[in-house]
């Protein structure tokens, strides 16, 4: 039975190994919060990270998951306080809310790499994340947001270091 | 009538003959409507255990919860009922939560008698109601606090789910009355209309932009929405559905190498006496993936059926034909005589507009599980139309829609799509043949080749103008598949103002505008072809979504026919005579409005760029939310379209949510230059031909132009916004196109090739 490494426990499934690794998740380990959209690689609803890369779950097979790190939207911080997800609330971002897991999961890729993106850089990176209540323009407004909170994080936190 | 269909006629729930009861039970206090009809037994007066008609909670801890029978798609309606309830009951924001209703006849509509949603309709017909209920669970617990304190109820204020006595300092907060469990009372259907509701200058929850309470739930993963249940024991269905949209038959099915699936259960041939669908085959299996794999290994024989060889050219060559008929259809205005006005004005003008094929793909594929229990079929689904998708449901499992509950879960988009309940037919056969419960998923491919889409349209415009340049005749022709004729449901069709019978509204909606014009008749024209090719549905704002585009697109010829500024003219005919007065005043200053903060007209554009004006009046006349829109737009020599700009501006009457306000009449907006630049679906051999975001391509990050909002809330009562938005924006992108390089683009969507031949014509 392959084995899984998810939002840092393992977990051991059975499926086969060209089981899309979206379904898995889904079912077999009851996390729902990340979406099946399109099961083609074009909408973005099922990103998820694979050793802290932004990746379409649909797309990914099982045997491709393991040994790797998988973090979905259940992972990305304990309670739900990932500067993403609150800047997602202070924007008011969600309509439906249900590409928005994955509009995350793809921004928090971006993120861990660079606080201080473009718009250009941003758009670039999320023009594959469909969103069809076209929320785009506060996803952009909420990734700003985080970013320059997430600059002022570790402003303050290099200089306590510092200190 | 389908037989399969039953008990689809809305059953009237008029709150204002209803009582309304705050009563104990073990949960806290229930405050609701006393219901009518079949559980009137209920209606008795409030005491302990009697569960009303229960529109909202209040928990011995203080929280409220508000049942919300509305479907939440991303117009965060439960948040805006509770918004409402909240302010007159007196309750602090932070102690509010939501919860979606079940099927149970007691959620309905007060005013439409029915589980839907639809239309921009909720805010508006819920308002009073929600504001009642609200009012009286605030006298209620103030009642009952004054009893504890020993004082007159007259001197107590409620502020922030506390009521305090000023003068002796006391005060006790809702869980304690609850607490008490004093709080009970019988408001009759009068006591409730003598309630006096605060004025708008008394609010201080309604206007407020508090957050929407279902936003947390979809930043972490946990919002459950249909494609998230789990049932116990519950297996899958994928499907396979034939290559032609309607009428097909199955004639075999060989599943030997689907039984070489591990996991497979069992292939499923839907017997569909509600006619929902045709031909369609579910792959039942353990898992979902193989459930899939077990479908693509089905070898299914097919009969076509009658549609099999049609595409898009023949639906509009189709409707050409019955367009030239001079009985065709029935009269949806009818005002003078526009064809003996056109024999003496100085100047006629014709046109034909067209609209293509378009698909809602909300971003959660359909999907719904079904499972019997006992006597009970039970579907979890989000559902924009509970009463007939149960009734859908019913049909399908051949049981009396009374055995059905649907359990009603968050949406993952609607836009009109879940009003139809062909989901249902899958799980529910698949749930009864394989006796367990079922989820059936659409995959993307399924859903976009399944949709019930916004019908193909065409239509037919002419136009007369007097020796002034003054509009004194428009005849308007509409041609298209009849969405909510299919539905079935006597009481959403419209007469015919020439008796002929009823006809469709929801297809010319939007066609019997504000505009003065003394001679001037619609004909609603049902394509029948179209309709059984391809079943249409109600897709975001419906009719205003062509209407519009071939009025306001026509108004622009005529400006530019006879000198006149597209905009001023426009003024002009909003003259506000006659039926027109109230609303047409309302809509040119909308208009006003959106030229002013686009700065319409006040200086000159580069080469190759344009602005364009559009208003509208969307959904229904009776309805209405006033929406403007100036597109300034940038045509390329190869005749590519940018919009640069977006400004829209919207009269909504009160808004409750001003950034949520927002949020919809921008998403609307786009969904507008969505539908006007980018997204067109095609018949080809009786199927639609796209079937994934590759080839059905809505706007994407990258496409997003500046968008501004202005709301003008100017005090009336409180429309919709979900919707008209949308429908003004084709005809302004179209309209910036002309004034941007002189092409006059008459079919959606606008295509670089299409500004191209008419930029040469
Ligand atoms: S579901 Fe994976 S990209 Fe759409
Ligand atoms: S919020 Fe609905 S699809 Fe993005």
């Amino acid at each position: 039975m392959p084995n899984l490494n998810i939002n840092g426990r393992n977990m051991s499934v059975e499926a086969a190994n060209d089981t899309p690794l979206l379904w898995v998740i889904r079912e077999q380990l009851q996390m729902t919060g990340t979406k099946f959209g399109c099961g083609a690689g074009l909408c973005g609803a099922c990103t998820v990270h694979l050793n802290g890369e932004a990746v379409r779950s649909c797309q990914t097979s099982l045997a491709d998951a393991v040994g790797k790190k998988i973090t979905t939207i259940e992972g990305l911080s304990a309670k739900g306080e990932h500067p993403l997800q609150k800047a997602w609330v202070a924007e008011q971002v969600p309509q439906c809310g249900y590409c928005q897991s994955g509009q995350i999961m793809q921004a928090a890729a971006l993120l861990s790499k660079n606080t201080n993106p473009t718009k250009e850089e941003v758009v670039a990176h999320m023009d594959g994340n469909l969103c069809r209540c076209m929320t785009y323009s506060r996803i952009q407004k909420a990734i700003m947001r985080a970013a320059s909170d997430m600059r002022t994080a570790s402003a303050t936190g290099s200089e306590r270091r510092a200190t | 009538m389908n037989k399969h269909v039953k008990d689809l006629a809305p059953e009237t729930t008029d709150l204002s003959r209803r009582s309304f009861l705050v009563g104990t039970a073990a949960t806290g206090l229930v405050l609701g409507y006393a219901a009518s009809g079949i559980d009137h037994a209920l209606a008795a007066p409030a005491s302990a255990n009697v569960e009303p008609s229960v529109w909202y909670s209040i928990a011995p801890d203080g929280l409220v919860t508000v049942t919300c029978g509305k479907a939440d798609m991303g117009q965060h309606v439960a948040s805006t009922m509770a918004q409402i309830v909240a302010e007159e009951l007196g309750a602090n924001w932070k102690d509010m939560r939501v919860q979606l209703a079940s099927n149970d006849p007691k959620f309905n509509d007060p005013v439409l008698g029915a589980q839907i949603t639809g239309g921009s309709w909720s805010t508006m017909m819920n308002f009073d109601a929600m504001s009642r209920a609200g009012a009286a669970g605030r006298i209620a617990l103030t009642e009952a606090a004054a009893a504890s304190m020993g004082v007159p109820a007259s001197e107590l204020v409620v502020r922030a789910s506390t009521i305090s006595h000023p003068k002796s300092k006391k005060s006790m907060s809702f869980a304690e009355v609850v607490k008490s469990g004093k709080a009970t009372k019988t408001f009759t259907a009068d006591d409730l209309k003598a309630i006096k509701l605060k004025s708008a200058d008394q609010y201080t929850m309604i206007g407020v932009s508090v957050p929407q309470l279902d936003i947390p739930l979809k930043v972490n993963g946990t919002a459950k929405y249909g494609i998230d249940v789990m049932l116990p024991g519950m297996v899958y269905g994928a499907l396979v559905t034939p290559p032609v949209r309607y009428g097909a038959t199955v004639k075999s099915v060989d599943d030997s190498a689907a039984k070489k699936v591990p996991g497979f259960i069992k292939a499923v041939t839907l017997d569909d006496k509600t006619t929902t669908t045709t031909g369609w085959v579910v792959a039942v299996a353990n898992t979902y993936a193989n459930a899939k794999k077990a479908a693509a290994a089905l070898k299914i024989d097919y009969d076509g059926g009658p549609n099999a060889k049609l595409s898009s050219e023949s639906l509009f060559a189709e409707a050409k034909r019955l367009q030239g008929l001079s009985d065709s259809g029935e009269f949806f205005v009818k005002d003078g005589d526009p064809n003996a006005a056109f024999g003496t004005a100085a100047k006629v003008l014709e046109a034909e507009y067209t609209t293509n094929i378009n698909i809602h793909a909300p971003m959660e594929p359909m999907n719904a599980t079904a499972e019997f229990k006992g006597d009970i079929l039970h579907i979890y689904s989000g559902n924009q139309f509970a009463t007939r998708s149960g009734a859908i449901a019913a049909g399908a499992a051949g049981i009396d829609p009374k055995f059905v509950v649907m359990h009603q879960m968050w949406l993952g988009g609607g836009f009109g799509r879940r009003l139809d309940a062909d989901m249902m037919v899958p799980a529910v056969q698949a749930a009864k043949a394989v006796g367990k419960p079922v989820k059936v998923i659409y995959t993307r491919e399924n859903d976009m080749t399944m949709d019930f889409s916004r019908p193909l349209t065409y239509q037919k415009v002419k136009a007369g103008v007097d020796g002034d340049g003054k509009l004194v005749a428009l005849s308007h022709d509409v041609v298209s598949a009849w969405p909510t004729q299919r539905w079935g449901i006597p009481d959403f069709l419209s007469p015919s103002v020439d008796k002929k019978g009823p006809l469709d509204a929801f297809t010319v909606n939007g066609s019997d505008f504000f505009y003065t014009v003394p001679n001037h008749y619609v004909r609603a024209i049902k394509n029948e072809m179209a309709h059984n090719a391809t079943p249409s549905g109600q897709l975001r704002s419906v009719a205003p979504g062509w209407t519009f585009w071939a009025v306001e697109s026509m108004v622009d010829e005529i400006a530019h026919a006879t000198g006149k500024d597209p905009a001023q003219l426009r003024v002009e005919l909003l003259d506000g005579k006659g039926k027109n007065d109230g609303g047409a005043q309302r809509l040119r200053n909308t208009l006003l409005a959106a030229m002013g903060l686009a700065g319409y007209g006040t200086r000159k554009l580069p080469k190759g760029e344009g602005m364009g004006v559009a208003c509208v009046s969307s959904q229904e006349r009776a309805t209405a939310s006033w929406t403007a829109c100036v597109a300034h737009v940038a045509v390329a020599p190869s005749g590519e379209v940018t919009v640069k700009k977006l400004t829209v501006a919207t009269d909504v009457g009160t808004q409750v949510n001003p950034d949520g306000i927002r949020a919809q009449v921008e998403g609307a907006a786009l969904w507008g230059m969505s539908l006007a630049l980018f997204e067109k679906a095609t018949l080809k051999d009786g199927g639609i031909e796209q079937t994934n975001f590759d080839s059905y391509t809505p706007l994407r990050m990258s496409q997003l132009p500046e968008v501004a909002v202005n709301v003008i809330a100017n005090g009336e009562k409180a429309t919709g916004v979900g919707e008209p938005a949308v429908t003004v924006v084709a005809p302004a992108i179209g309209n910036a196109v002309f004034n941007a390089v002189g092409a006059r683009v008459r079919g959606l969507p606008i295509t670089a090739e299409a500004v191209k031949a008419a930029m040469k014509a």
